[in-house]
């Protein structure tokens, strides 16, 4: 099925690469819908037709007021089959990719080659923390940068998102992922890249006049090559560590937001 | 039947008596500014909304240029209003006009012309009242309302500029953090202030509906009409006040320094942005089926009267509208999927909002089922009420997507819900608001409006707002996420420039295609043949009585003996040779009417 999704149709029309191993679920939700969406419209456009054009004033209307019983019954019935059949299969496939995947921090914390990235926002850009080799954040050792993630291939990558200012939003369409960076608050999402390439990050929440331009990049490298640049990045951070420069230090420690509100 | 006319006589009395004939004023000043018939007042809202129609849809097309052409010139507007950036649209004027729009629309285009407008005019004549209940807070609420256009116009004149926070104002970006100036103070004043005049006019409403309804008219009896405002009403009345608190509390951080929405280390506030969402949408999502209930109902009603048949399982439509009222209170949660809700209570309202469209749903099929086998006249209303039922088609299935929790990952602040909402809120609110007006334009004014002319308006209309939302829909299903002042900055988006420039095209034609609508509106108004007492031979109460209607609209209060869409009923034919009989018309006898009656009208 994702082969024939991912074409960009006429005009650029389609959608972005899936780039992340759960991405199918939604791009699959999306595309059914759709299908349902357009049958159900087309059905729509010729029962239109058919009473503009058949039903026209040469046509004697008939004296119905649709109350009887088998009448309104078949009304019913119809807008039960289109609930139970279209909302129902959004529903079900939505629940099970909610509660089993994008949800389900509990499973992605307790991968062993989870990477954890904290998220700053502000305006207008995108501060990244990662723990460094001590696994602990907010330390000497801790990787920072700015607009830049990196993430290692088939490994869930969980982030903590939070907002220094206003509201943003975090949001990797490539990824099909995206959560509100709300200031005084630590949101999580997670995702599994699957590709290596380079994929935009989009802030999707208004946040000023150049919301536009707050930008940044996911960059998916095979695990080697991850392992290598975070330990050079950290070798790096630890030779600049000012411990007096309060305001680099806006980490947090992770293992107290992983709970729901 | 002798005691129920005695029963009839005894409600005629006391209805009277309740609502006795006033003299209609002489000055001026009584007559057109401090009006209290219904009818004025109405034609007060009408005029205001269509202005700032106009003013929205202007920005609208700057905004629609900076799609098309990022940072290049706006012709005429630019050189007027931009001029210091030599008439381009810069980053922060292009949040203010994207702001601007999405206020003035709701608030002040849609909101007096379906619910002030078409409220006013329609629930006294439509009912068989001499008025509103309570016609001296009907002079007041469109007062105060015409306070807040003041402010809507103060805010554009604020030293840094209007508003800029985003139609849906969310803190901090809309406290002094993020939108210091007078312009975004302004503007939340000015939502607060429209709000008191809603809940006044909200309360008239109600009230006039349960208490001046003619002796017959029950509650099955009123035109869909009827039921939409009355649930808008009821819906204003319940929910305006929690975005009067929203507003307020933001009000004070923005002028008293408390930090009710302030969160986070810039701030070190102790409040919670979040809550303003809560708030918000506990009114938002209401807000979208206050704007859509009234539209439901005139077109559930047109497409019965132009079909020339009975509306498809009447009662069907207004329970449906009513489960529709209900649960619209409780599926606001679906627009703050990604605020880190929890997930239980995600997947709650995931579920509550597509319950919603059962009846939604029930309604749609039976328009469907109404214009089937009937008898269609495509008069230009019917047109339009058609038109609705295209766009809102549309309008309605794309909601699926945004209702469910994992789509709206991908799908949520993207294009995708800008056509979504436009589809429902702004081509399906404003169709039906075309729609009525062509219908009751004759009695409101006296005089008929062109049809060749409407007809032309209406397939501008139709088209382009079907080209202009669905091309948003497939920008946002491409990707493309809301508010960019230069969506082509992202290199994903850049195979995008084609369809926004011919969305953009597609916008300014049916801009220009307007013309077609103000050029009749205005000709008819002063050149229009005069109208009959009932040109489309429909048997509401409002064609009963002269067109334009007298101050106290009826010489004796009718008594209501059947439904609103009494059409092509064989019984009727057979004793009155037409097809369609006023809802307090007394069905002569058989006996009475002579053989030779014609056999069809």
């Amino acid at each position: 099925m994702n082969a024939f999704l991912l074409a960009a149709g006429p005009l650029g029309v389609g959608l972005p690469l899936d780039a992340s191993k759960e991405g199918w679920r939604i791009d699959e939700m999306i595309n059914v819908t759709s299908l349902f969406v357009l049958l159900i419209f087309a059905i729509m456009i010729v029962w239109m037709a058919w009473s503009i054009f058949g039903h026209g004033p040469k046509h004697e209307a008939v004296h119905d007021h649709g109350e009887r019983r088998s009448s309104w019954l078949w009304t019913v019935a119809v807008a039960g089959l289109i609930f139970v059949v279209v909302d129902g299969d959004l529903l079900v496939r939505t629940l099970v990719a909610v509660n089993r995947i994008y949800w389900n921090f509990d499973w992605a914390e307790q991968q062993p080659n989870a990477v954890r990235v904290e998220i700053n926002a502000h305006q207008w850009a995108w501060a990244v923390r990662y723990a460094g080799p001590d696994g602990v954040f907010n330390t000497a050792d801790d990787v920072v940068t700015l607009n830049e993630v990196v993430l290692p291939k088939d490994a869930p990558a969980l982030f903590q998102v939070a907002s220094t200012d206003v509201l943003h939003s975090f949001n990797v369409p490539n990824m099909r992922m995206k959560v509100d960076a709300v200031p005084g608050t630590i949101n999580r999402m997670w995702f599994t890249p699957a590709l290596v390439g380079d994929y935009e990050i989009g802030c999707a929440q208004h946040c000023g006049a150049n919301h536009y331009k707050m930008q940044g990049m996911v960059h998916v490298v095979e695990p080697a090559e991850f392992r290598q640049w975070l330990a050079a990045a950290s070798a790096n951070s630890r030779q600049g560590f000012d411990p007096q420069d309060g305001a680099a230090h806006w980490g947090w420690d992770w293992a107290e937001h992983t709970r729901a509100r | 039947m002798i005691a129920e006319e005695h029963l009839d006589r005894e409600a005629l009395e006391l209805a009277e008596a309740l609502q006795p004939i006033h003299h209609p004023p002489h000055s001026f000043f009584r007559k057109y500014l401090w009006s209290l018939d219904h009818k004025v007042i109405a034609k007060q809202y009408l005029w205001s909304g269509l202005i700032f129609l106009l003013v929205g849809g202007t920005l609208a097309m700057v905004i629609r240029w900076q799609w098309a052409f990022p940072g290049r010139a706006v012709p005429v507007l630019g050189p007027v209003f931009f001029r210091d950036s030599g008439g381009a649209v810069g980053p922060a004027q292009y949040m203010q006009v994207f702001t601007m729009h999405g206020l003035i629309m709701i608030f002040f285009a849609i909101t007096p012309i379906l619910i002030g407008a078409f409220g006013n005019y329609c629930i006294p004549l439509l009912i068989g009242a001499r008025d509103m209940a309570f016609p001296w807070l009907n002079a007041l609420s469109y007062w105060v309302f015409a306070l807040s256009l003041c402010l809507v116009i103060g805010s554009f004149l604020g030293e840094l500029g209007a508003a800029g926070a985003g139609w849906t104002t969310y803190p901090p970006l809309s406290t002094n953090v993020g939108t210091p100036g007078s312009g975004q103070t302004l503007m939340v004043a000015a939502v607060f202030v429209t709000g008191v005049s809603s809940i006044m006019g909200g309360i008239n409403y109600v009230t006039t509906v349960i208490r001046l309804r003619a002796p017959g008219m029950t509650y099955f009896r009123m035109p869909l009409t009827v039921w939409g405002l009355f649930l808008t009403a009821v819906l204003n009345v319940l929910f305006v006040p929690v975005l009067g608190s929203a507003a307020l509390l933001l009000l004070l951080d923005r002028t008293l320094g408390t930090q009710f929405y302030l969160a986070g280390a810039a701030t070190q506030g102790g409040g919670d942005p979040i809550l303003f969402q809560h708030l918000f949408w506990i009114f938002g999502h209401p807000e979208v089926y206050i704007l859509i209930l009234p539209a439901w109902g005139i077109v559930g009603d047109l497409l019965a009267y132009f079909s020339r048949k009975p509306a498809n399982w009447y009662r069907g439509s207004v329970l449906s509208m009513v489960a529709v009222t209900v649960l619209s209170a409780v599926v606001y949660g679906h627009h703050m999927f990604m605020t880190g809700i929890n997930p239980l209570l995600g997947q709650g309202f995931m579920v509550l909002t597509l319950i919603i469209s059962i009846p939604a749903e029930l309604l749609f099929l039976n328009w469907l089922r109404t214009i089937w086998k009937g008898s269609m006249r495509l008069t230009t209303p019917m047109l339009f009420a058609l038109g609705m039922v295209f766009v809102f088609g549309l309008g309605g299935l794309t909601g699926l997507y945004l209702g469910a929790v994992a789509p709206d990952f991908y799908l949520h602040d993207t294009m995708f819900v800008v056509g979504h909402f436009h589809f429902t809120m702004a081509a399906a609110s404003f169709l039906a608001s075309f729609a009525g007006l062509y219908f009751w334009f004759p009695k409101m004014f006296g005089r008929s409006m062109s049809e060749p002319l409407g007809k032309t308006h209406f397939w501008v209309t139709v088209v382009g707002i079907t080209l202009v939302f669905g091309g948003q829909l497939l920008a946002g299903y491409s990707g493309q996420h809301r508010r960019l002042y230069d969506p082509f900055v992202y290199q994903y988006l850049q195979p995008l420039r084609a369809l926004n420039r011919y969305t953009s095209y597609a916008a300014f034609i049916l801009f220009l295609g307007q013309l077609a609508f103000i050029w009749n509106f205005f000709h008819s108004l002063v050149r229009g043949p005069k109208a009959e007492a009932n040109p489309w031979q429909v048997g509401t109460l409002e064609w009963s009585i002269p067109s334009p209607p007298p101050m106290h609209n009826f010489d004796h209060l009718p008594v209501v003996r059947r439904g609103p869409h009494e059409l092509s009923s064989p019984e009727v034919r057979a004793r009155l040779g037409r097809d369609w009989i006023g809802q307090a018309e007394v069905l002569p006898d058989a006996h009475d009417v002579p053989k030779t009656a014609p056999a069809r009208g």
